[in-house]
């Protein structure tokens, strides 16, 4: 099978089988749409109000699609940072993927290279917990997972980049005096307010945030990465001192 | 405060972030049959996101011509303390944006 064959059968797979998967993901993730949708929504109003051109938002939200990343490179670019520092940090908002990416391997490390990249270029915030959620709680199908993701996936991209180019036409109507720039900063709230919840990322954005403001004067935007580092070895201390040691278990396999 | 980005520099920077993306979410389905997170690095790596976001916040919000400004009057840091207390009793983001955009826009139209 080549390679076209094959990426075409990831997309719209014709095996009734794997159809069936597919669709059933699909399915899966519709109750997550609405948040995926408001998202895509927030992200693409910033994206315009931060400053960027329409063409330029639309081609962010295509190929960048990750929304976090995308609130945070705003301000900077709006500020005109070193591309380095802005791509630098567009990676440190991404390494949570890292997790993710390691955590999916042993379900999809039967399948080609070209399938598991895909899936992973395709995996979010949102998709990520509902196939660890299905895997969890044991409604995750037997065979054909690849098919039962990109069902997944595919629902959430087209949700995430319909609401988001909504969002940034809409956004290019709107007076630039509303002071809309704001949402882009609130939503990075909503993002980081329900994480400190946990202690050591509350103890963690603590160093960061004071560190950051101390650094501020540093050249380059450097004090955000002092900042950033400060702060992710306090959670990690925090987190190793904190909490009791979990007795060793082997982890379930997939 | 420098220009904006834009232009050639401004696609780097997107292509750079979409690399970003690329390289993060597949790096380990990518990788071969081996090769697994160390616990210490996997906590680390959990808490990235939420310090370099508050790096970003938190002098975006206070740092005014070089000085950091605690006043309630400071309207981004108004817009950000209602929006806060608002996720304490509701994970709605509009409902957030909405109060924190309400106290924001009055505390900059009174002054």
């Amino acid at each position: 099978m080549g390679f076209d064959a094959q990426h075409r059968q990831l997309v719209i797979p014709k095996n009734p089988e794997r159809r069936a998967a597919f669709k059933a993901g699909q399915r899966a993730i519709l109750q997550s749409l609405p948040g995926s949708a408001t998202w895509g929504l927030v992200s693409g109003v910033a994206m315009v109000k931060g400053g960027l051109g329409v063409p330029w938002a639309i081609f962010m939200s295509l190929t960048v699609y990750a929304g976090s990343a995308q609130l945070a490179a705003l301000p900077l670019i709006a500020t005109g940072m070193p591309i380095w520092v802005i791509v630098a940090t567009g990676l440190v908002t991404n390494l949570r993927f890292v997790i993710y990416s390691a955590a999916l391997r042993p379900y999809f490390v039967r399948e080609p290279l070209s399938r598991r990249a895909a899936l992973g270029f395709f995996m979010t915030d949102f998709t990520f917990t509902l196939f660890m959620r299905a895997s969890q709680e044991g409604w995750l199908p037997e065979r054909h997972r690849d098919a039962w993701f990109a069902g997944v996936c595919a629902n959430n991209w087209i949700t995430w980049q319909v609401s988001a180019i909504t969002g940034i036409v809409a956004a290019s109507y709107v007076p630039t005096d509303w002071g809309l720039e704001f949402t882009g900063t609130l939503a990075l709230v909503a993002l980081v307010g329900p994480a400190l919840m946990a202690r050591p990322a509350l103890v963690g954005a603590m160093v960061a945030g004071v560190v950051a403001l101390l650094a501020h004067g540093m050249p380059y935007r450097l004090g955000l990465f002092v900042a950033a580092i400060a702060g992710i070895v306090a959670a990690t201390l925090a987190d190793t001192w904190g909490v009791p040691r979990k007795p060793r278990q082997a982890e379930a396999a997939p | 405060m420098n220009a904006p980005i834009e232009g050639v520099a401004l696609a780097i920077v997107i292509v750079g972030l979409a690399l970003s993306t690329f390289v993060t979410r597949t790096s380990f389905l990518a990788a071969g049959a081996r090769g697994r997170l160390h616990p210490r690095v996997e906590t680390a790596l959990r808490y990235a996101p939420v310090c370099t976001l508050t790096a970003i916040i938190v002098p975006d919000v206070l740092m005014h011509a070089q000085h950091a400004d605690f006043s309630l009057l400071n309207p981004r840091l108004a817009g950000v303390i209602v929006s806060g207390l608002w996720l304490t009793f509701s994970r709605n983001i509009f409902g957030c944006l909405a109060v924190g955009m309400a106290a924001f826009s009055l505390l900059r139209l009174a002054q």
